[in-house]
C-alpha cells in the first residue's frame, strides 16, 4: 500500500467559512487545483474539495466543506459544522466588514463544533495590500486572544495557501497524538453513517470496501 | 620478542605507573591521533589504533553486542579469513541495525556486498593458522563473558574501523593485528585483563609463528589496552567521525562471503537481539519466527521474497477491485459527501419540525402530522408510469435533459442538470464508437459511469433541498409532486444506462461468455445500488419539503 488514491490513514473534514466575497472558494480552489478562479460564482449551500496531504509520514486525506457566505444560507451552512476538525475562518483584509463578523462566525464554530476544532484565520486577498483595510497586526491581536492560528494569504497568487491548509492539519494530527482528539467522541458527535467519509476519525478506508474485493 | 611481551605485559597489567606516564602523553595529543601511529607503528597500524579508539569511545552505551561479537568467532571456527570477513559483515550489519529500525530489510544488501569483497579479502589476507585463532578467541571469548556488557555503538565502531582497516591493510601482519585487536576490543571490559588476555594470545600466536611482527601486535594491544583504560577523555564527536570514516572509505569496495556466514550472523544477531533488546520480540513475531527456534536467514530472506510477491499481487488485485469499486467511485464523484451533507440537513430539519410539533397546542398538532402524511402520500413513487415516446428529432441525452425539467418545472427552482446530461452524452459517444473494447473496458466504464450518475443525482437532491431551505414562497404539493417525478426520470436513466452497457457486453463476439455475464450481473447490480442512493436522496429531502407545510 504505497500509492493509489485510497491509500490514506485518515480523513479530516475542514469547513470553511465567512463573510460573502471574501474568496472562500478561490482558495479551495487555490488549493485543490493550484488555480485562481477568477469569477467565481456564489457558492449554494456547500460546495466540496479534497485533496490528500501528509502529515508526519501520514497520507490524510482532506474533506473540504465551502459553505455559502450569502447570509440566507447561514441557517443551511450552520447544519455543516459538526464533526469538522478543522475550520478555516476568512475575512478580507480589504474589507472592514467582513472582519468585524468575524466575532459572529467564530460564536457559531465554538458552538457548533468540538473543543477540539482546530479554528485557523485567513486574512485573503494580501495581494492587495493597497487597499488594505485591516492591519495585519490586529487581526495578528484578535487571533491570539481568541487562540486561532493566523495567516494573511492570497487565493490570487497562492502566498500562504497551502501553509493554512497544512498548519491546520498538523494541529489537528498532533491533536490526535497528544490524545486531546478523541476519535470515538468525535465520531459519536457525527454522522452515524459509518462508511461515510468527511469525518475527522481515523477511519481506514479498508473499513469501507468489504464486497467486490 | 616473548620477552619483550611479558614486558608489556608486565606494564599493562601491573606496572601502570610507568605506562601511565607514557599512556598520558600520548593522550595529551589524542585529537591528533596520527602523530602517535606514526611514532610507534607503520601506516597501516593507524587504522587499527583508531579502531581501538573508536571502540573505547563508544563503549558508554551498552547493549549486550558483546555477546555476539565474542560468540561468533566461537562458532565458526573455521578459517581466519572466513572470519575475517564475518566481522566485516558483523559490522556492516551492526551499522544497519543502528542506523535504522527495520535494519532487516538491508540483509538482501549484505548479501550483494558480501561476494563483492571476497576477492579483495582473499587477495590480502594470508593463510593464517585457524588453531591460533581460535585459542585466542577462546580466551577472549570466556573473558568477556565473565564481564558485564558493553555498548554496542562501541562493537559497531570498532568493527566499522576494523573491516575499514581490513580493507586496506596489506600485509598479513597487519590483518593479523586488525584481528587482534578486534578481539581485544570485542571482549575488553577491563582494561587491564584485556591488556593480560590479549598479550598472553599474542604470545601464543608469536611462538607458533616466530616470523611474525610481534611488536606490531603487541603495539596494538598496548594502545588498545591504554585507551579502554582512559576512555572517558575521548570527545563523543570521534564516534561519528568513525563512522564517517567507515562509510567514506569502505565505499564500494565492502563485504563478502557465502550465505552460510550471512546466515550465521543473521542468526546470531537476532538471538542477541532478542537477548540484549527486548524491543526486538515484536520485530522477531512481525517476522513470524518463534523466540525458541532459530531463524536461518536464507529461509526468511525466502520468506520475505515469497511475502512481499504475495503483498504485490494482492496490492495488484485490490488496485484492480478498487478501480472499478462502486462505493469508492461514488466517493469520488463526491457523491458520498452530498449524500452526508443532505443527511445532516434532513436531520437539522426534522429536529425543527419536531420542535415545532412539540410546541404547538394539540389540535395544531393533529394539523401538523396530518400535513406532514399528504406530503409523505405526495412523494409515492408511482407503480407504473407508461414511458412517453421520445420524438424522433430529438437526441437522447436532450430528450434527458428536457424530461428533467418537465419535471421539475414546478419546483420554482433553477436546478443544473448539465453535468449529467453531458454524462449521458459522453456515455453514448462511448458506446457508439467503433474502437473494439474487451469486455473489462466496458464494465468498468458501466460501473463507473453508474456511480458517476448517482452521485450526481444526489447532488441535484443535495441542492434542491439546500435551495428549498432559503425559499421565500414555498409550494409543498408542487414540490413534492416535481420531485417524485424527478426521482422516476433519474431511476429510469439510471436503468438506461444499465441496458445500454449489458446490451455492448453482450455484442462482444469474443471473450470469455462466463466473464461477461458474470460483469452483466454486477452492472444490474450496481444499477439497482444506484436506484437505492437516489430512494434514499429523495426520502432525505421529504422533511425539507414537509417543513415547507408547516
Amino acid at each position: 500500500m504505497t500509492s493509489g488514491p485510497y491509500n490514506y490513514s485518515y480523513i479530516f473534514k475542514y469547513i470553511i467559512i465567512g463573510d460573502m466575497g471574501v474568496g472562500k472558494s478561490c482558495l479551495l480552489h487555490q488549493f485543490t487545483d493550484k488555480k485562481f478562479m477568477a469569477d467565481c460564482p456564489h457558492t449554494i449551500g456547500v460546495e466540496f474539495g479534497t485533496r490528500i496531504i501528509e502529515v508526519a509520514g501520514q497520507k490524510i486525506k482532506l474533506q473540504i466543506w465551502d459553505t455559502a457566505g450569502q447570509e440566507r444560507f447561514r441557517a443551511v451552512t450552520r447544519s455543516y459544522y459538526r464533526g469538522a476538525a478543522g475550520a478555516l475562518m476568512v475575512y478580507d483584509i480589504t474589507r472592514r466588514s467582513t472582519y468585524n463578523h468575524l466575532s459572529s462566525w467564530l460564536t457559531d464554530t465554538r458552538n457548533l463544533t468540538n473543543p477540539s476544532t482546530v479554528i485557523f484565520l485567513i486574512g485573503n486577498k494580501s495581494d492587495l495590500d493597497g487597499q488594505r483595510d485591516v492591519t495585519y497586526e490586529e487581526a495578528k491581536q484578535f487571533a491570539d486572544e481568541n487562540g486561532l492560528m493566523f495567516v494573511e494569504a492570497s487565493a490570487k497568487t497562492g502566498q500562504n495557501v497551502e501553509e493554512a491548509f497544512l498548519e491546520t492539519a498538523k494541529k489537528i494530527y498532533q491533536s490526535i497524538q497528544d490524545g486531546r482528539l478523541d476519535l470515538n467522541a468525535a465520531e459519536s458527535g457525527v454522522q452515524h453513517k459509518p462508511a461515510s467519509p468527511g469525518r475527522p476519525l481515523a477511519a481506514p478506508p479498508a473499513s469501507r470496501d468489504n464486497c467486490t474485493c | 620478542m616473548p620477552s619483550s611481551d611479558s614486558e608489556d605485559f608486565e606494564s599493562a597489567d601491573e606496572g601502570q605507573e610507568e605506562n601511565d606516564k607514557k599512556v598520558r602523553k600520548k593522550r595529551t595529543s589524542s585529537s591528533n591521533y596520527g602523530d602517535n601511529a606514526l611514532e610507534t607503528i607503520s601506516e597501516p597500524k593507524e587504522t587499527i589504533k583508531s579502531s581501538a579508539r573508536h571502540q573505547t569511545d563508544s563503549k558508554p552505551k551498552s547493549d549486550g553486542w558483546d555477546d555476539f561479537d565474542i560468540d561468533c568467532p566461537i562458532e565458526n571456527e573455521k578459517v581466519v579469513e572466513n572470519k575475517e570477513m564475518k566481522k566485516c559483515n558483523v559490522s556492516k550489519s551492526k551499522e544497519d541495525i543502528k542506523s535504522q529500525d527495520t535494519g532487516w530489510d538491508d540483509f538482501d544488501d549484505w548479501g550483494n556486498e558480501e561476494t563483492l569483497i571476497k576477492t579483495t579479502e582473499q587477495k590480502q589476507q594470508e593463510v593464517k593458522s585457524d588453531k591460533d585463532i581460535k585459542e585466542l578467541t577462546d580466551k577472549l571469548a570466556a573473558s568477556t563473558v565473565q564481564s558485564s556488557s558493553w555498548g554496542w555503538g562501541w562493537g559497531v565502531d570498532s568493527l566499522l574501523s576494523s573491516a575499514t582497516a581490513g580493507i586496506t591493510s596489506i600485509t598479513s601482519q597487519v590483518s593479523q593485528g586488525i584481528s587482534n585487536v578486534l578481539e581485544t576490543g570485542i571482549g575488553a571490559p577491563d582494561p587491564e585483563e584485556l591488556a593480560r588476555k590479549n598479550l598472553k594470545a599474542t604470545a601464543e600466536v608469536t611462538e607458533k609463528h616466530p616470523d611474525r611482527n610481534v611488536n606490531d601486535d603487541k603495539e596494538v594491544v598496548k594502545e588498545a589496552a591504554q585507551t579502554s583504560s582512559d576512555d572517558v577523555s575521548f570527545p563523543f564527536g570521534s564516534l561519528l567521525s568513525g563512522v564517517t570514516k567507515f562509510v567514506e572509505t569502505t565505499g564500494t569496495k565492502v563485504i563478502a562471503g557465502g550465505l552460510d556466514t550471512l546466515e550465521t550472523i543473521g542468526k546470531k544477531t537476532m538471538e542477541v537481539l532478542q537477548d540484549g533488546d527486548p524491543g526486538l520480540a515484536k520485530k522477531r513475531a512481525m517476522l513470524g519466527l518463534d523466540p525458541g527456534e532459530k531463524p536461518v536467514l536464507s529461509q526468511i530472506l525466502r520468506e520475505a521474497k515469497a511475502k512481499a510477491d504475495e503483498e504485490d499481487k494482492i496490492r495488484e488485485e485490490k488496485r484492480e477491485a478498487k478501480e472499478v469499486h462502486y462505493e469508492n467511485l461514488f466517493d469520488d464523484f463526491e457523491g458520498l459527501v452530498h449524500l452526508e451533507a443532505l443527511e445532516m440537513l434532513s436531520k437539522q430539519v426534522s429536529m425543527r419540525i419536531e420542535e415545532r410539533l412539540r410546541a404547538a397546542d394539540p389540535e395544531k398538532k393533529q394539523d401538523i402530522k396530518e400535513t406532514m402524511q399528504q406530503v409523505i402520500e405526495l412523494c409515492e413513487i408511482p407503480e407504473d408510469e407508461d414511458d412517453e415516446e421520445t420524438s424522433e428529432d430529438q437526441s437522447k441525452p436532450d430528450a434527458f435533459h428536457e424530461k428533467l425539467q418537465i419535471a421539475t418545472q414546478d419546483l420554482g427552482l433553477k436546478l443544473q442538470f448539465q453535468s449529467l446530461v453531458k454524462q449521458y452524452t459522453d456515455i453514448l459517444d462511448f458506446l457508439s464508437s467503433n474502437d473494439s473494447m474487451n469486455e473489462k473496458v466496458i464494465y468498468k466504464r458501466a460501473v463507473s459511469s453508474l456511480a458517476q450518475a448517482t452521485a450526481l443525482s444526489v447532488e441535484i437532491y443535495h441542492k434542491t433541498a439546500e435551495m428549498l431551505l432559503v425559499k421565500t414562497r414555498r409550494s409543498t404539493a408542487d414540490e413534492a409532486d416535481a420531485l417524485t417525478q424527478m426521482t422516476v426520470v433519474l431511476t429510469k436513466h439510471i436503468s438506461e444506462l444499465a441496458t445500454l452497457f449489458t446490451v455492448k457486453l453482450n455484442s462482444i463476439a469474443s471473450g470469455n461468455k462466463d466473464q461477461i455475464n458474470n460483469y452483466i450481473t454486477n452492472i444490474f447490480l450496481e444499477s439497482g445500488n444506484s436506484s437505492t442512493y437516489i430512494q434514499n436522496a429523495f426520502q432525505l429531502t421529504l422533511p425539507i419539503l414537509q417543513i415547507g407545510a408547516v
